[in-house]
């Protein structure tokens, strides 16, 4: 009985890695290991250099943004708007350029460093406008962050796209939904991959400083511990949450400006859609706690670094658009990093996977999902073979979970 | 009818572990049915996880448990409640936005012909069991906006509902003022007149000693010894608490007090809120250097918000006038009031004072940072000197410096929260029921401490839900009642029949 409940324990807890930074690490090892073999193609050996930088330039342009997100959720609130900040931040700076320099955008010419310049100040300035909305309507209106921030996540995106048709109805001769950005400097960051990625370093480095060494850092923190204990200890909560936001829309305003860069055009209606919930998500599988308080740079620059490997690396497998996939696999990649995380603790507790009714039902979902994943990836066949074999490993799971609970009950009526 | 004297309870080599403790080590104890078993320790002997067991909160790792004779295995408290066991915890546990009858049959609705909620009948027993109590509460209030007090007769009602034989009670006065736990005490012998068998956990010893028949003492996961009332004293029992016998701290000797540091004169807050809670009228007090005032009344009398209006923390207007060191002063945030030397310990550590996500030093340094900077950024190593020096005189007890707060006991918690302050060398401190849910011997020494800041020139405001508490170290004492001041008596003129007469004055 005692051998029981602590043998495996024990043993398990020593080697596992207790640093979530350091399974993030081996796990995007294994992901790059496991595609360079699988791949067919065998893009990793043939090509490393194409396939690094693509990597790099994704999870640099999603790592901006998370950075934001981590400090917004380590300080206890979240922000669902980033992803429409990436839009109205492009539509920002191109609606800029294309009133200072109406006759160069429309022919594709070279506007001028001074006219960029402005043009991307004028950007971020809106992040911090947005950020600064946030604060007021959560502390101020007091609405709850969740609700602020889908209430711009819905409003900023359309607003980005009225402000790009009513700007391009006056400064063109067509209204349009999009602007297209061909200024040279755009040009340059889109070809090379070090500015985006030069840029997310240094803002991870400066972030790391800001949340490790500052007392700001320490006082987002606190607030994000437990808010009231902060007031009552003389934080300016307020000031502080402010800042947080603020950090969270100039970073993904910041981002929106690599995002038309990258694309050669302001998009309003679907730049950056949905991707809010990838920096979310990778500030979560990086070990950012959504109670507040728990989080670190290191472990969002691993976790947005470990999304992308993981979404290159299907694309790279399977050979179809990423994008098809990205949701899904952004999904799966939370639930099950935040499960192993949880891993040891469930362990010990001898919790059950498929308990009660509820697991019944579970067990033909999951077979479900399994078999039309693999189906829709590998043909009906090995799919039908795939979800069999969930369901039955599954059934089988179920059968031992119940049995060895009753066992466990049995022993503990002797012991 | 039960015969008196048979065993309701045998737990029997009970043994608990928790990752990196062992929370409970071979622990055998035999409840006599319709006795009030009294089980004492300090905070972290083991108590909380044994009613645990029994309430099927927890599975034991090892051990047998009895009730009423027969052999049985909780794996749920619903199990443990049909066999008749029911716990109050200490944590209320009720839903606040529910109503009083909801709360009461959570999980066991009473229910019509056609499956829908039947909301008479859950408010008709629930009108019944208050009654029981003597509770002038209404089935159908939401819970949140009873007073603690009430809650607890809430959970108590919803244990009754059960028809539990046995109830366990979880520190159910720490959160009670006086004529609060007298109620509960009435009603613990009515409980007991109809068979019911009851645990009581409590760290007061007058409480302990008037209301069990025997007492157990546990210590650092053992059972140390099972023993009738009659045939022990407190500092016995506190000596088997603590593994040493404890002195009872003396009045200390009248000081030479020293200038008026702060002032309230008029003090006056119109509470938004509906309830009447909140409320001041004409607040008038003043504390000397040197001088422990203590606030006393019952809960919801306005000492928490006494304090939290001159702290700059409350969310009300006020109006009056306050002046510390002979200036007037108006905190508007608590940081104001920091700077200017006047700083509180609030009343509630878990929910109000510690961060738990932060370590033992990092909880310390919270308000005094910018000292702990070097080149602009913070320094570890000056922060950790820092605070060396107030977790020194405080004498807190730390695995480490970086130990995570919550791994602390609650007194040493408590004297984080104390040590914070400090650093930012205040001249007034506010001390809001700084003992709660504290153990005997932290509790002693949080004592020494409060008359070694005052020995400082430090003036100390301390509330308090315990009167000894406040007779023992409050120089004068004003008493509360519904937002007024109705008292003031010097120590020497002080006592717990004079305070109750004033705290109840309508």
């Amino acid at each position: 009985m005692k051998l029981w409940s602590s043998f495996p324990l024990h043993a398990v807890r020593k080697w596992w890695p207790s640093n979530n930074e350091w399974s993030l690490l081996v796990a995007i090892v294994l992901a790059i290991v496991f595609t360079a073999i699988v791949d067919t193609n065998h893009t990793y050996f043939f090509r490393p250099m194409e396939s690094l930088r693509d990597i790099a330039r994704n999870s640099a342009m999603l790592g901006i943004f998370s950075l934001g997100a981590a400090v917004v959720i380590i300080a206890g609130g979240i922000d669902l708007s980033s992803g429409s900040m990436i839009a109205l931040s492009g539509t920002v700076c191109s609606v800029t350029m294309l009133s200072l320099a109406p006759t160069e955008m429309m022919a594709f010419k070279p506007v001028g460093s001074a006219v960029v310049l402005i043009a991307v100040l004028a950007s971020l300035l809106t992040g911090f406008f947005v950020g600064t909305l946030h604060t007021w309507l959560i502390t101020v209106v007091r609405l709850p962050p969740f609700i602020a921030t889908l209430a711009t996540l819905v409003g900023l995106r359309s607003f980005a796209r009225a402000v790009c048709e009513s700007s391009t109805a006056v400064l063109t001769p067509t209204k349009s939904a999009l602007i297209n950005v061909a200024d040279p400097a755009f040009k340059v960051v889109r070809e090379n991959v070090w500015f985006s990625v030069g840029t997310f370093l240094v803002l991870a480095f400066l972030t790391w400083l800001m949340l490790s060494r500052t007392v700001l850092g320490r006082h987002l923190k606190a607030l994000g511990g437990n808010e009231q204990a902060a007031r009552l200890a003389g934080i300016h909560t307020e000031n502080v949450k402010w800042f947080a936001y603020c950090f969270g829309a100039m970073t993904a305003a910041l981002a929106g400006l690599f995002y038309i860069a990258n694309e050669s055009v302001a998009a309003p209606v679907n730049q950056g859609r949905g991707h809010e919930l990838n920096a979310i998500a990778a500030a979560v599988v990086g070990g950012c706690s959504l109670s507040g308080g728990v989080g670190t740079v290191q472990g969002t620059v691993l976790g947005a670094f470990f999304l992308r490997v993981v979404i290159d690396a299907v694309s790279k497998i399977i050979k179809t658009g990423a994008d098809v996939y990205e949701g899904l696999i952004v999904g799966v990649v939370v639930v099950l990093a935040v499960t192993f995380a949880q891993g040891v603790n469930g362990l010990r507790q001898d919790r059950r996977f498929l308990p009660g009714a509820l697991g019944l039902c579970t067990i033909p979902v999951l077979a479900l999902l399994a078999g039309s994943l693999a189906s829709m990836t590998t043909g009906a066949a090995s799919g039908l073979a795939t979800g069999f074999t969930a369901f039955i490993a599954l059934v089988a799971l179920r059968i031992w979970e119940s049995r060895s609970h009753g066992k466990r009950v049995q022993v503990s009526i002797s012991g | 009818m039960n015969k008196l004297g048979e065993i309701a309870v045998a737990m029997k080599g009970i043994t608990k572990q928790f990752p990196g403790v062992v929370a409970l080590d071979c622990v055998t104890l035999q409840v006599r049915r319709g006795e009030v078993h009294a089980i004492c320790g300090e905070n972290g002997a083991g108590k909380s996880t044994l009613m645990k067991i029994l309430s099927g909160v927890h599975q034991p790792d090892a051990g047998e448990l009895e009730i009423a004779g027969q052999s049985v295995q909780f794996h749920s408290t619903r199990d443990a409640e049909n066999a008749g066991v029911a716990i109050i915890h200490q944590e209320l546990e009720l839903v606040e936005e529910l109503t009083v009858a909801a709360n009461v049959f959570l999980g066991r609705e009473p229910r019509t012909r056609f499956g829908l909620l039947n909301d008479a009948i859950a408010r008709r027993k629930t009108e019944e069991l208050l009654g029981l109590l003597e509770a002038s509460i209404s089935p159908g209030e939401m819970t949140g906006g009873l007073r603690v007090g009430d809650q607890q007769l809430v959970e108590i009602a919803k244990a009754l509902s059960l028809h539990a034989s046995i109830i366990v009670m979880d520190e159910p006065t720490s959160a009670l003022t006086d004529a609060e736990a007298e109620r509960l005490e009435r009603t613990i012998s009515t409980l007991r007149q109809q068979g019911c068998t009851i645990l009581y956990i409590s760290h007061k010893m007058d409480e302990v000693f008037r209301l069990a028949d025997r007492i157990t003492i546990l210590r650092d996961g053992c059972h140390v010894c099972t023993i009738d009332k009659e045939g022990t004293t407190t500092s016995e029992v506190t000596g088997w608490m603590v593994g040493r016998e404890i002195t009872e701290h003396r009045f200390r000797s009248q000081q030479a007090i020293g200038t008026c540091l702060l002032e309230v004169e008029n003090l006056c807050v119109a509470s938004q809120d509906s309830r009447q809670s909140g409320q001041l009228h004409n607040v008038s007090f003043r504390v000397h250097a040197g001088e422990v005032l203590g606030i006393a009344g019952l809960m919801g009398a306005g000492r928490t918000e006494v304090l939290e209006t001159i702290f700059g923390a409350s969310p009300n207007q006020w109006q009056g006038r306050i002046s510390l060191g002979g200036e007037p002063v108006s905190f508007t945030h608590p940081s104001d009031a920091c700077k200017a030397g006047l700083v509180m310990v609030p009343e509630d550590r878990k929910r109000l004072g510690i961060f738990a996500n932060l370590n033992v030093t990092e909880n310390i340094s919270i308000c005094s940072l910018f000292h702990a900077m070097r080149n602009g950024l913070l320094s570890k190593q000056i922060e950790e000197d820092i605070v060396a020096e107030p977790i020194h005189q405080v004498g807190i007890k730390a695995p480490s410096l970086t130990a995570n707060i919550s791994e602390l006991s609650g007194g040493n918690q408590q004297k984080c929260i104390i040590s914070r302050w400090l650093l930012t060398k205040p001249r007034v401190l506010l001390l809001d029921d700084p003992t709660r849910g504290i153990d005997v011997g932290a509790k002693a020494e949080l004592y020494e401490l409060i008359e070694t800041l005052c020995q400082n020139g430090l003036a100390v405001i301390l509330t308090s839900s315990e009167l000894p508490e406040l007779l023992t170290l409050a120089d004068r004492i004003i008493v509360m009642a519904e937002g007024r001041v109705t008292a003031e008596f010097p120590r020497d003129e002080a006592d717990e029949k004079k305070i109750m007469a004033a705290a109840t004055l309508a």
